[in-house]
């Protein structure tokens, strides 16, 4: 009697068809196997939007009553593995309003694995990722984050590497030759099934401890029972006066959603040299999330705790080398920019050049037809 | 002369005065849709909503018709608007809008509240809207005595359920109920309908229809102005790029409503008055001051158009040219001149 469960972490809609294939393929492997399993979705992340974070889970068993059990609950905890098909998730993930943030191995089982597609080094993954309590394993694909939209797939294989690497840090669950043939079957590609073997071959797992990661406490809400709730289901909204933030008077701070901060959608951020900046307004005009402030002294401040990374600001900006997407992976918090620029203009520069280095920014979705192919073609690996 | 003063019921109310804002500098700070929805990143009805209600102001009321508009909005007890929103049915935005402002001029005239200009603002998607809301819209904008803004934000399918098509999608591009395949490529056979230009001459006594690009934000609030200022039902259609359903990189959706307009995929014009004036770069493709880029440029950047052949992308070039062409009223009315 053994029931097996994977959680798959990746961001909605760009990596929804590369989550559902992990799952599917998993099921499909075990059922080669004997076993009866189902892949889904999380319910609550439907309607996925484009970056949120998202889940969708893979549950094998060799009986049903054990599967039937898994099923009844919400979110399947205690993963045996836990797949992240993003390191900027690593930060945590918010899937929507009074979700707070939730650590990525929150879910995951003690003694489990974390499996993470990421180009850094498990070192500094592991300082990302919040600490747990408990020994889990972390283990690494090497591969940057593979994004693509709804309609057109980027078939760079990472779904096939991560079942292959999946195969090795759970054997349990389903073994290589079963999962092997069920990608032959699937794809009925034999370079998928030799990037799936590579993976197992190359996938290697570092042990983490109890005490070991991020010890920041992640924010988390008291949620409000239905006795809380307003008669007519009526949601206070936000007062329409701005905030009083101390050192912003004669600027504009909007007040925010406090219970959706939903900064754990970014991937990218973008950084704003001050000294350039003309003050046109176009960022802050065109951001579909309202996340700049104004300051005081008339600038735009892109606040940290509401962008969400979509990179409209710097499509906008009319100067060269005023505002640029840097990928998230390069910030450890979410500090005003303007308020670094103002104690310290020599050494915000400085920063902010050093930041920039971590270009190229991340693929990000569908730019034309056949880039894909392209960027699949471009690729030493 | 005929009696014409059928509002025989309640006394005229006056909109509120909302001047044009004459170039970004001189848009105001105050925001009424804040962060925190749960929208797609680069998501330009997003967008549009926080230019709605900047335009509106803070004595606005919102209405919102089912779509991402409305659960986006309203994610799990938690808004980022700061003006009063309501919900009401996929096909009744026009009725909701209606029926609040009468209720609002009654409780004016009754003196249970302070008689004052609010406006009325009805969102609906392009499912919502151009389809199943088109008769409630249609009656909104024959119901003269009332001032209300039916505003449609087109991103030319039902998004929120994750893309089905509606009356607006575009010829040929994919979704959940159009995926090419190996023997039938294009699934979606229908043309998009031309649902601005239908509403402006098929309800000759609404003062204002207009179309905007959320790539054009100033003009597209000072529209909004327009149309709550100027008295009446009025009808403003957007159309908002949409990465998820487009299947673009967020960071072009700025730029995607641009080559809408500068394709003429999009034509921007407004009817006020029983006038026609065609806006921006659509006002210059007419007079030949603009040459409209190839629609090529537009359909390329799209997931959703990734199965286009050459061929396609003729037939849809073909179909623009007629359109500024061919067309009685270019860009606008479709009739064959007589």
């Amino acid at each position: 009697m053994s029931t097996g469960s994977v959680e798959v972490i990746y961001r909605g809609i760009f990596q929804k068809t590369l989550a559902k294939n992990i799952c599917r393929g998993i099921v499909l492997a075990a059922r080669r196997e004997g076993k009866i399993g189902i892949a889904f979705g999380r319910y609550g992340d439907s309607p996925e939007r484009n970056g949120i974070p998202a889940k969708q889970f893979a549950v094998v068993s060799d009986n049903s009553e054990e599967l039937e059990e898994h099923l009844a609950k919400y979110e399947p905890d205690n993963n045996d593995v836990t797949i992240v098909v993003d390191d900027a998730l690593c930060k945590g993930v918010e899937s929507w309003a009074w979700y707070g943030l939730q650590p990525i191995n929150k879910l995951l089982a003690d003694g489990g694995t974390l499996v993470v597609t990421s180009t850094q080094s498990a070192n500094k993954l592991i300082k990302t990722v919040h600490c747990k309590g408990a020994p889990y394993n972390l283990a690494i694909v090497k591969s940057p984050a593979s994004f693509s939209g709804l309609w057109v797939y980027k078939d760079d294989h990472t779904d096939v590497r991560l079942l292959g690497a999946l195969t090795k840090v759970a054997p349990q669950i389903v073994s290589l030759e079963s999962m092997l043939e069920a990608i032959k079957e699937q794809w009925k590609d034999d370079l998928k099934v030799a990037s799936a073997k590579k993976a197992y071959n190359a996938v290697e797992s570092t042990p983490v401890g109890a005490d070991q990661g991020n010890d920041e406490v992640p924010f988390s809400f008291d949620l409000p029972g239905w006795t809380k709730m307003e008669e007519g289901l009526v949601i206070r909204g936000m007062d329409a006066k701005p905030q009083d933030v101390p050192g912003r008077d004669g600027g504009y701070v909007p007040t925010r959603n406090e219970t959706f901060k939903k900064f754990s959608t970014r991937t990218m951020r973008p950084v704003i040299n001050f000294d350039t900046c003309t003050k046109c307004t176009l960022c802050w005009l065109n951001c579909p999330d309202t996340c700049f402030d104004i300051t005081p002294d008339g600038f735009y401040d892109a606040n940290m705790e509401a962008c969400c990374g979509c990179g409209v600001c710097e499509a906008v900006c009319p100067v060269n080398e005023c505002v640029t997407m840097v990928n998230e992976e390069a910030f450890e918090n979410h500090d005003s920019q303007w308020e670094m620029w103002g104690k310290d203009k020599e050494g915000y520069l400085a920063w902010l050049s050093e930041k920039i280095t971590h270009l190229p920014a991340r693929s990000h979705g569908f730019h034309h037809v056949g880039q894909y192919a392209e960027e699949i073609a471009d690729d030493p690996a | 002369m005929p009696d014409t003063d059928v509002d025989t019921f309640a006394d005229f109310i006056a909109t509120q005065v909302l001047d044009p804002w004459k170039g970004p500098k001189k848009v105001p700070a105050e925001e009424y849709y804040t962060s925190g929805h749960r929208t797609c990143q680069g998501c330009e009805s997003a967008q549009l909503m926080k230019l709605m209600a900047k335009a509106g102001g803070p004595r606005s009321i919102v209405l919102g018709a089912t779509g991402c508009m409305y659960v986006a909005n309203t994610t799990y007890y938690s808004t980022p608007w700061a003006i009063p929103w309501m919900h009401t049915q996929l096909g009744s935005a026009g009725s909701a809008a209606t029926g609040t402002a009468a209720g609002l001029k009654a409780m004016m005239r009754k003196g249970k509240m302070k008689k004052e200009p609010i406006n009325i603002i009805a969102v609906c998607g392009d499912g919502g809207g151009a389809d199943m809301g088109l008769s409630a819209i249609s009656a909104a904008l024959q119901h003269t005595q009332y001032n209300l803004l039916i505003l449609l934000y087109d991103n030319e399918s039902y998004a929120n359920t994750d893309i089905q098509v509606s009356g607006s999608s575009p010829w040929g591009a994919n979704s959940t109920f159009s995926p090419p395949g190996k023997v039938k490529r294009i699934m979606n056979r229908r043309w998009k309908k031309n649902t601005a230009a239908m509403l402006a001459s098929g309800h000759p006594e609404c003062r204002y229809v207009a179309t905007v690009c959320t790539a054009y934000p100033v003009d597209a609030m000072n529209s909004v102005r327009k149309a709550l200022s100027i008295g009446g039902p009025t009808f403003v259609h957007s159309l908002d790029p949409c990465p998820k359903g487009w299947d673009y990189d967020p960071m072009y959706s700025h730029e995607l409503g641009e080559l809408a307009v500068e394709t003429g995929i999009w034509p921007l014009y407004e009817v006020e008055e029983g006038k026609l004036k065609m806006c921006g770069k659509s006002k210059r493709i007419v007079s030949g001051q603009f040459k409209r880029k190839p629609v090529r440029e537009y359909l390329r950047r799209q997931g959703r158009f990734a199965h286009f052949t050459d061929e396609d992308i003729e037939y849809f070039q073909s179909k623009i040219d007629d359109m500024w062409e061919k067309w009685l009223i270019p860009g606008v009315i479709p009739f064959a001149a007589p």
